[in-house]
């Protein structure tokens, strides 16, 4: 709730408002029943007067009680989505903030749900905070004091009239919790067959699993169907022993009234609005009780957020808004380097150096620490121990901007967000005109397919940019790679959906037009990388090797492994 | 409206066998109204009464008459009669609480029945999320309308026809008041409804828009950093975080608005009553004591008298939400179910030939995949397929165990068409390696007898065996009782793959297709995939999908497609003297040194 604190003060007036809303909602709803009495005796009195007088003012109260409440309305509403919108908004700018292995240790699709689901729970009850969390208290308080007021001698009815509801909620709660914490496996256990059956209907069908496989279901769903009942059940019996309850509390009463009459005749017109009183007491209970489950629903959220806020990133630039690229030397000193949570390091004393504008080529079986070498140069991560150098600075002293502007790193899934082909080019290079965009593309390969969509760069790209082959995604991802001319492009597998011939050519215009870049290129096949100035062969995060292709094949035993699977057969060599 | 009937038709469906429960909850339900509209002119009998006896006990000339006696017996009267309620509402609560779990059980089941048997068309054109939302938020949606709307509809229908029939039973003129304000409360619901729907649809809208950013943002977070984006996507965020702010304003200031405005209205009604009463009281015909009941009793209808339409207002976003569940659900229940011939024949396997006969295949009515292709495999032989993506290599094997019908053409063994087969007996003919192998929760001896549960230990490990991956399991602390999900996998893309051939090879199929998922792994794990493939291969007839060409290079016959045609056709060395497409591709993915 603390996190919350400074966001409400942004919105004082509208708290105000909003909590001044419901005092007088509160009021209206309560000095009802008391009108009513007034009205009543001045029946009995037969005072025409009165009545006319105190009926008005009841009409009043009815008007007082809609503006109230639309007031009310309208400032919660602004305080909630003030609030939320804030929230999200530092919430968003506290994870670009974050270093790549923050984002990693929430993952991101949790840190989705923290920004969407968890910030909807707290609109929702900051919305019914100032709503009902407020007005319950004092609707409860007021109906409490005023009954007593109205008829002190029954105090304890009200009382032993609680203590029931209590009881009762508190036994059923105790029964229900374990049943809640058993649905919910119930339903994971139904969703899980759920989603293996869609991922894998090819399987089910063409193993002839599908009786086994509804089965399997009806037996998980049986289960919560089950359980639900008995939720169901517990359910059943609350609310007619809250109305039971309260209704025999008005029974008690009534019949005391009646016995004392004689003593306070001017009970009798007291009787309808200490009702009221009972009942509003009792609706209080009930709601609070719902917004209580509700609330501690956002209480977890709350904390999700909070978590998310508090953590600092794992990683800080130092300050400076230089962004003057380096030059494309990179060299690694015994460089190790561990992910945040495992026990194994996968890089391990790891050391090479590569000369601006020269090839490198990494090599290695799948998690030999291919990926995470080329990370720790675009700095998503930093090494346990060693150095790191690019342009012969220590990544760690090179700001940020001149760090994004000096390396280019291509992924093999590396998207295009959704717009235009150019928004995303311009991302990289605001001012990119044309000319740039169509040499960029030039040297991807992609400009044969871009100029032939209707739009050419200014056509769209979808989410995940589906409307393109992944061959196409790749050259695009390469385009963005180089349209801003970086010193180091590094393709991590970027060519892998790329037929040779393209990857050919791809290889030959980065040769002829970024003569002063240094690519490093991550690879399956020995091909892509086969003129690579030097070759590292790395094996379970270890260098084991490193040359050229010609000195590898000679050297080293791994190289020549993988060398042999991709080979082509003897009596194709003579080809 | 179609929406209704087809939720009605959905409703129908499934509720229908329930009749007895919703007649004997209807009953305990009209009961329980009756004692709730009856019991406040006991009440008010009971003030009347103590309105007498005070009378009579004030005047010194009739005290000694007065008596309690009959106020007595009226409040009794009284509390019987929410007993009454309370017990019978209990009784209704509970049928509708069991028919409500167990009628949303058997949805829940009939609706993964239905997906058994539909056509894998059907999966292939919907993504697994919006399948999985309809077993979730959608029946999520019904049961929580069943859960709290069905009885509370009930109750407020009843009420407000027991609340009318007392009411005027009781007074017709005050009866008429305490209706007088409804067309306007029902002209603002109607009114503040339509906008909400409006406003909140937009906010929906734009909440989609937002969620949609952030998903994208934040899944590509990776770009973002390295290319030093981060500045960038938050300008874009305050666009859409913005948009929602003022949407959603809208939205919930309307949606928010009914309920005040309702409690309102009936706040106003009760003051028109109690005004009206008290006039009727001090001007009208009748005794003190009745009028001061009379108003007694109509104030408690005139609060009674809006929470009918205040409970069935507040419950109408959640009723929408159960008819749209309702509608998307009907939607797959209507889906085909897959042609299985009656009385088919059981194929035993392929004695002769195999012969795919000028078949012909499109995915959407007219975009063609497969012009033509003719392709003829003796018993025994391995036929590889080849080809760029999109040439129709994945497509051939959709057809051969019929997850898909040709368009024309048609496929035989020894000559009989597969599409007279019965469906399961052709399948357990057809074994199937996919690209993307799927684990299905359990133990790892489960997973490889998947296809035949009651296969013995000494066949799983045997299977294992054949597909290399028995020493792996064999160092794993619980072995073949080593538990493993789809999810959390103790095994790496490779050994899935592994895994998911010594499945096949358990079942021993007559005719096999390996769909090579080899695009994943590296090239030395690829060798070892291999190697099981080749066993599992030995003396099959087989259909292989290559992706790399490496795995082959030995295959009887070589099947190139491109663009769903058969380009060329013939071994390894036949096919590299022809120096074509395959001989070009083979030179690409080989380094020659």
């Amino acid at each position: 709730m603390k996190v919350l604190m400074p966001y409400f003060k942004r919105y004082h007036v509208d708290v105000t408002v909003a909590m001044l809303s419901v005092i007088v909602l509160v009021f209206a709803t309560l000095w009802q029943p008391r009108l009513l009495q007034v009205v009543m005796t001045a029946i009995i009195k037969n005072d025409q007067q009165t009545v006319f007088r105190e009926g008005l003012l009841l009409l009043g109260l009815a008007a007082l009680g809609i503006a109230g409440g639309i007031i009310n309305t309208v400032y919660s509403a602004r305080v909630a989505l003030g609030v939320a919108t804030d929230l999200r908004l530092d919430l968003y700018a506290k994870i670009q903030s974050f270093a790549y292995a923050d984002v990693e240790k929430f993952s991101a699709s949790n840190l989705v749900v923290r920004m969407t689901n968890d910030i909807n729970q707290v609109q929702q009850i900051v919305m019914a905070g100032f709503q009902q969390i407020t007005r319950i208290p004092l609707l409860f308080i007021g109906a409490f004091v005023l009954a007593i007021v109205t008829m002190p001698e029954q105090w304890w009815v009200i009382i032993v009239m609680m203590a029931i509801i209590l009881l009762a909620t508190w036994i059923a709660v105790r029964h229900m919790t374990t049943y809640f914490a058993e649905t919910q496996q119930d339903i994971e256990n139904v969703n899980t067959v759920t989603r293996e059956n869609l991922m894998g209907i090819r399987v089910v069908k063409s193993f002839v699993q599908e009786t086994n496989e509804i089965n399997k279901f009806s037996a998980a769903s049986d289960q919560l169907t089950t359980v639900t009942a008995k939720i169901g059940y517990w359910f059943s019996i609350l609310m007619p022993i809250f109305f039971l309850t309260a209704n025999l509390a008005v029974g008690v009463a009534v019949y005391l009234v009646g016995q004392n009459i004689t003593t306070h005749p001017s009970y009798l017109a007291a009787i309808t609005s200490f009702i009221s009183y009972l009942m509003q007491i009792l609706y209080a209970v009930i709601n609070g009780g719902f917004l209580m489950t509700f609330a501690s629903r956002a209480f977890i959220s709350i904390g999700r957020i909070d978590e998310v806020l508090a953590t600092k990133p794992s990683m800080t630039y130092v300050t400076s808004d230089d962004d003057k690229p380096l030059t494309g030397d990179i060299s690694f000193e015994h460089v190790s380097f561990t992910y945040p949570g495992d026990s194994q390091p996968t890089l391990k004393d790891v050391s090479f150096q590569i000369a601006a504008g020269s090839m490198l080529g990494i090599v290695g079986a799948t998690g030999s620490g291919k990926t995470t070498l080329a990370q720790l140069i675009a700095r998503l991560y930093d090494p346990d121990s060693g150095q790191i150098k690019i342009g012969g600075v220590d990544v760690r002293e090179i700001p940020e901007k001149a760090l994004r502007s000096t390396v280019a790193y291509v992924l093999q899934r590396s998207t295009l967000f959704s717009g235009t082909i150019s928004a995303n080019l311009k991302q990289v290079r605001p001012d990119a005109q044309l000319n740039h965009m169509q040499w960029a593309a030039n040297v991807a390969q992609a400009s044969e397919f871009i100029e032939r969509l209707p739009q050419t760069y200014d056509a769209p790209v979808e989410e995940r940019s589906q409307n393109f082959s992944g061959g196409q995604k790749q050259r695009l991802a390469i385009t963005r790679g180089v349209i801003a001319n970086p010193e180091i492009l590094i393709l991590d597998d970027a060519t892998s959906a790329l037929d040779a011939r393209s990857e050919k050519l791809v290889q030959e215009a980065m040769d002829r037009d970024l003569t002063s870049t240094t690519t490093v290129v991550i690879a399956e096949k020995i091909a892509s990388i086969i003129r690579a100035d030097q070759i590292l062969v790395l094996d379970d995060g270890r260098l084991s090797g490193t040359g050229t292709h010609r000195e590898l094949l000679q050297t080293n035993a791994i190289y020549q492994a993988i060398y042999q699977t991709q080979k082509a057969r003897e009596e194709g060599e003579n080809d | 409206m179609t929406d209704l009937r087809n939720a009605g038709k959905y409703y129908w469906h499934y509720l229908k066998k329930y009749w007895r429960g919703f007649i004997l909850s209807s009953l305990l339900i009209a009961f329980s109204t009756w004692c709730i509209v009856i019991a406040p002119t006991y009440l008010g009998r009971a003030v009347e009464e103590l309105t007498t006896y005070l009378g009579q006990w004030t005047n010194p000339a009739t005290r000694a008459q007065a008596s309690l006696g009959s106020f007595n017996q009226t409040l009794i009267v009284y509390i019987l009669l929410y007993v009454g309620d309370a017990v019978t509402i209990f009784g209704a609560s509970l049928i509708l609480a069991r028919v409500t779990a167990y009628s949303t059980g058997t949805m829940r089941v009939g609706l993964f029945r239905k997906m058994q048997r539909m056509q894998v068309k059907y999966f292939d054109t919907h993504s697994d999320g919006d399948i999985l939302a309809r077993f979730t938020s959608d029946l999520d949606n019904i049961f929580n309308a069943m859960n709290q709307a069905l009885l509370e509809v009930l109750l407020a229908v009843a009420q407000f026809i027991g609340l009318l029939i007392v009411m005027f039973n009781q007074n017709a003129t005050m009866a008429w008041v305490t209706m007088a304000s409804t067309p306007i409360a029902l002209i603002i619901a109607a009114l503040v409804m339509r906008k909400a729907g409006t406003a909140v649809n937009q906010q929906q809208d734009d909440i989609g828009q937002l969620n949609g950013y952030i998903n994208e943002q934040i899944t590509g977070q990776k770009v973002l950093i390295t290319n030093g984006l981060q500045h960038d996507s938050l300008r874009g965020f305050r666009n859409y975080n913005n948009q929602v702010r003022k949407s959603a304003l809208t939205g919930q200031i309307w949606s928010g608005i009914l309920n005040p405005l309702m409690q309102g209205m009936s706040l106003l009604n009760t003051a028109i009553v109690i005004f009206f009463g008290s006039w009727l009281a001090l001007n009208g015909s009748l005794s003190k004591g009745a009028a001061l009941a009379l108003v007694v009793v109509f104030v408690n209808y005139a609060q009674q008298y809006y929470q009918p339409i205040m409970s069935l207002t507040s419950l109408y976003s959640m009723i929408q939400l159960a008819i749209t569940g309702a509608r998307r659900i009907d939607e797959v229940r209507d889906q085909p179910d897959e042609i299985n011939p009656t009385e088919g024949g059981q194929p035993d396997g392929i004695h002769h030939e195999l012969m795919i006969d000028n078949v012909r295949f499109s995915y959407a009515p007219g975009k063609e995949i497969l012009h033509g292709v003719t392709i003829k495999v003796q018993r025994g032989e391995m036929v590889a397929l080849v080809g760029p993506t999109g040439s129709g290599k994945t497509t051939v094997m959709n057809l051969l165990n019929r997850f898909y019908d040709v368009d024309s053409g048609q496929i035989t063994f020894d000559g009989t068409d597969i599409r007279t087969f019965d469906l399961k007996a052709l399948r357990q003919n057809v074994g199937i390696v996919l690209q993307e192998p799927q684990l299905f929760t359990g133990t790892i001896a489960d997973n490889i007898r998947y296809g035949e549960p009651t296969a013995s230990m000494a066949r799983v490990i045997d299977a294992a065996k054949q597909a290399n991956i028995h020493d792996f399991i064999e160092s794993l602390p619980d072995q073949y009782a080593t538990r493993v999900s789809d999810e959390q996998s103790v095994f790496s893309a490779g050994q899935k793959q592994l895994m998911s051939i010594a499945r096949t090879i358990l079942t021993n199929p007559r005719l096999l297709i390996l769909d090579e998922a080899t695009s994943n792994v590296d090239t030395v794990t690829e060798a070892k995939i291999q190697a099981a493939m080749d066993n599992v291969i030995q003396g099959r007839t087989s259909f292989v999908i290559a992706h790399r060409l490496k795995t082959i290079l030995n295959a009887d016959k070589i099947v190139v497609l491109k663009d769903g045609a058969i380009i060329e056709q013939g071994n390894h060395e036949a096919l590299l003297a022809e120096n074509g497409f395959y001989a070009e591709l083979y030179r690409n993915q080989m380094v020659f040194e």
